[in-house]
């Protein structure tokens, strides 16, 4: 069996440009998926029974059956009802659909980690619902959540390869096309498969630069928060 | 009739697993009075308090604090419940310092003094600040503005909760077990705080276990058992002459 890479790098230019549109998938769907979870992570901690079963069934639904089959689902059940998707919008549906059920998930449980008497010092505050989420709920969920939510980012950005069954020109579809008219699959899988990893490693460093983010007391306050604050200069004296 | 500062009507608090934690309850306090709960534990101290704020809704009675109905809108005809919002603006009135201090561990001592200020009443946060720093060198912690709460011991932990409760300029401070999570050592520290703040003219309720405290800085004590006010008096008449059984039995059982 001969090996020769210089196929591949022949089609490295049409291989990024690909990789391009796996980015796009990924970063648009997850963001979508970020929004919607968020707001569905609300709704299920809420005090409406009928918001917490309706996400839950949602969640139970989405998370249950496989990406691959809401992705076909989408695509020829639009027409059914009148709407013609192409391959685009309908992979970035079915993946948004798909990030916000498993986000919810993840975002429930770094909401439900926050201690009740944290919430309920801020109410005794006079703080809003609206304001304990912003000031007291987000930033420590946001310590808990950043573990999973990155896992489930990088398994999201391997998934995009599925839009492929759709004809969404991504890379796994370009890689598979470029490989059946060359019959180099070894060396476009390759290529293909270090273009996936460097994308996924983007993730873990995000990963790593958001862990940082949320240690706070490791870092203490940031320079500009102390000025704020007046700590930057000497104390000064008022009248109590 | 002088404007109370806390008024207390016919307050009941049947809690949705059928517990009966408050069964008539009436109280006033009179401003710049400091008034002790005292009674054993699921007595209703904590309950009592929360109603106050609204952590907890009654499920009948009245409340008024500084003459104005919590939780309801009073006007022609029945009291309408008031909007989350009008809630909220009436607790910031109202200081409450928790048994377990639930400081907010993501923020330094002086950003939780500090929050409320900036995101309730509105103030720049250098001028947030300035207030923060001011109630917490009045606690004692001027050297700890930037501590985090996991760094600070519990009596601090519970100083900065007051520094945060009293930055708002609230008309009555509420004290749920304020030392009962302290070490015995810490005890004291929390104490002075309060006991200063009594002798500046802050309106007061506090459930406490602390009898000499009581004792010393309370203008009036009340003894609650099973969600009923059993005995109130001064200071000396619940702790020298108690009058009714239940209350002797406590009285021995804390041994005092």
């Amino acid at each position: 069996m001969n090996i020769d890479f210089s196929v591949a790098w022949q089609y490295l230019p049409i291989l990024l440009e690909a990789s391009v549109m796996t980015v796009i998938l990924t970063v648009l769907s997850q963001t979508i998926g970020t929004v919607i979870g968020f707001l569905m992570a609300l709704g299920r901690v809420s005090a409406f029974g009928w918001l917490r079963t309706l996400v839950g069934i949602y969640v139970w639904i989405i998370r249950g059956t496989p990406l691959l089959l809401q992705l076909f689902f989408v695509y020829y059940a639009a027409p059914a009802i009148g709407v013609t998707l192409d391959a685009f919008p309908a992979a970035i549906i079915a993946m948004s659909a798909s990030s916000a059920a498993y986000n919810c998930e993840i975002f429930r449980a770094g909401i439900q980690a926050v201690h009740r008497g944290q919430i309920e010092a801020a109410q005794a505050v006079g703080m809003t619902y609206a304001r304990i989420v912003r000031h007291i709920i987000v930033p420590q969920a946001m310590r808990i959540i950043v573990p999973p939510y990155m896992s489930n980012f990088i398994s999201h950005a391997k998934n995009s390869s599925m839009a492929s069954v759709i004809t969404v020109q991504e890379l796994m579809l370009t890689a598979q096309m470029i490989y059946s008219s060359t019959y180099r699959a070894i060396e476009i899988l390759t290529v293909t498969g270090a273009i996936y990893l460097f994308l996924t490693s983007c993730l873990t460093g995000l990963q790593l630069y958001l862990e940082r983010l949320t240690s706070y007391e490791e870092r203490g306050l940031s320079r500009r928060r102390r000025r704020q604050l007046l700590l930057d200069r000497p104390v000064i004296g008022i009248a109590a | 009739m002088r404007q109370q500062i806390i008024e207390i009507q016919g307050l009941r608090k049947r809690y949705q697993n059928g517990v009966q934690a408050l069964d008539g309850i009436d109280l006033v306090v009179a401003p710049r009075e400091v008034v002790c709960l005292v009674g054993p534990s699921g007595s209703g101290k904590s309950t009592l308090l929360r109603c106050i704020n609204f952590l907890e809704e009654p499920s009948s009675g009245v409340v008024r604090v500084d003459g104005r109905r919590i939780g309801f809108k009073e006007g022609d005809g029945p009291p309408r419940r008031l909007a989350a919002r009008n809630i909220a603006a009436m607790r910031a009135e109202i200081g409450m310092v928790f048994q377990l201090f639930y400081l907010w561990p993501h923020m330094t001592a002086l950003e939780n003094v500090v929050l409320g200020l900036v995101s309730v009443k509105g103030y720049a946060v250098g001028e947030a600040s300035r207030i923060g720093q001011e109630m917490l060198r009045k606690v004692g912690l001027s050297d700890k503005l930037e501590a985090y709460p996991e760094h600070l011991s519990g009596g601090q932990r519970q100083r900065v909760a007051i520094a945060r409760a009293l930055a708002m300029r609230p008309k009555v401070m509420l004290f749920d077990e304020p030392t009962s999570a302290l070490d015995p050592e810490l005890v004291g520290e929390v104490l002075a705080v309060m006991e200063q703040l009594a002798a500046e003219g802050m309106s007061m309720l506090i459930a406490t276990h602390e009898m000499d405290f009581a004792r010393k800085v309370a203008h009036r004590v009340v003894f609650l058992d099973k969600g009923r006010i059993v005995e109130m008096g001064t200071a000396g008449e619940i702790f020298d002459r108690p009058r009714h059984d239940r209350l002797k039995r406590f009285l021995e059982r804390v041994g005092k």
